[in-house]
């Protein structure tokens, strides 16, 4: 976070703005540490319902989404690591991404990293029926967790995971809430151990940078 | 004689029993708010709850062109009236997982907590697939203060999620 501050500082337009969404169950107090260290100048908001990842059909986090000024999606969901801190796991460098970001901002609707509709339409997915039932499964599962029934919680938040294994937000947040090695029976390590050569994000695709 | 006071013994406890499963309260968590009402769960998986329950827990309410919140209306089909409403005595229930299933919503149940969870209607679910529109969201700053996706319309949104986990 503090890396996308100094990213949103040193750009300085106002035409643009990032929000950047925590998706925890546990609220603010989960988030507020993170988002009081970075004392952000952009928008630092708390999702504690993972709205946004429903909405959106995210699965995993750092997620972003490019908005432009008419409210359309120009690039949607991708991987966003504002540094390189974790490459030799992800191997996702963050630095093109982030030189795309700032064509973006200083070409609008012109720069070669906006998609064109047709592309935008085909990276989006209709959300299947089991991802469906597996939002209302996570959410039934954080209602209880949040009114007390943690325990409670579990079959919904392993339906959830059930009907959507893909998704990496709704395995890692149910973890994060309980002991995983009780609970779950795992650890996030050992599932991405058995990811075994499987990319952990969806790979990105941005256009070669233009020759001037 | 004996026998007959069993039975009759039997059948009270029979009818109450029936009676006092027949009402229940309940917790609907609909659009995300979680509302007490008095169900009649029938076959374990048919949800009827009292008019004014489906209006103060859903905001919709049974018109004659079906059932509406704001501009929004679904018909019922002409045919399966009572697979919907029911008039039972004073008071007419509505069958809120029948209306989910007729709108395509999922609907969850922990039976343990008495907890119904209803989840997005198909017509909620990837409204950006035809428009490509940014789906819009309310959400709290730590401040407790709410921005909207809407508010920053004019500039260029960069949306980022993450998690403290």
């Amino acid at each position: 976070m503090p890396g996308w501050q100094k990213f949103y500082h040193d750009l300085n337009n106002k035409n643009f703005e990032i929000i950047s969404i925590a998706q925890d169950t546990g609220g603010a107090k989960a988030a507020a540490p993170w988002i009081t260290a970075a004392n952000p100048e952009y928008t630092a908001l708390v999702d504690d319902k993972h709205l946004v990842t429903q909405l959106y059909g995210m699965v995993n986090v750092p997620t972003a989404v490019w908005i432009n000024e008419k409210g359309q999606i120009v690039r949607p969901n991708e991987v966003a690591y504002v540094d390189n801190r974790f490459k030799q796991f992800t191997n996702i460098d963050a630095l093109p991404y982030l030189d795309a970001i700032k064509d973006w901002v200083e070409k609008g609707d012109r720069s070669q990293f906006v998609m064109k509709e047709h592309e935008v339409k085909e990276r989006l997915k209709a959300p299947s029926p089991d991802r469906a039932t597996a939002d209302a499964e996570f959410g039934m599962g954080e209602y209880l967790h949040n009114t007390g029934k943690a325990e409670d919680a579990i079959p919904h938040f392993k339906e959830a995971q059930r009907l959507d294994p893909d998704n990496w937000n709704y395995k890692r947040q149910a973890w994060a809430l309980t002991d995983s090695e009780k609970n779950y029976n795992t650890t996030f390590m050992k599932e991405v151990q058995k990811l075994n050569g499987k990319p952990y994000y969806a790979p990105r695709t941005l256009p070669e940078t233009k020759k001037p | 004689m004996l026998r007959i006071l069993i039975y009759a013994a039997f059948a009270v406890l029979l009818i109450a029993g029936v009676a006092s499963a027949a009402e229940e309260r309940n917790s609907v968590v609909y659009d995300g708010v979680s509302t007490e009402v008095t169900a009649s769960v029938d076959n374990g998986k048919n949800l009827w709850i009292s008019m004014d329950d489906l209006k103060r827990s859903t905001h919709f309410v049974v018109k004659p062109q079906g059932v509406c919140r704001d501009e929004l209306c679904f018909p019922l089909p002409a045919k399966r009236q009572a697979d919907f409403i029911s008039k039972r005595g004073d008071v007419t229930w509505f069958n809120l997982t029948a209306f989910a299933a007729l709108v395509k919503q999922p609907v969850i149940r922990d039976e343990k907590n008495a907890v119904w969870f209803f989840g997005k209607r198909v017509d909620e679910r990837g409204t950006y697939l035809a428009s490509l529109e940014a789906p819009n969201f309310s959400l709290p700053d730590l401040n407790g203060k709410m921005h909207s996706l809407a508010d920053y319309r004019g500039k260029k949104v960069l949306l980022i999620t993450w998690a403290s986990w």
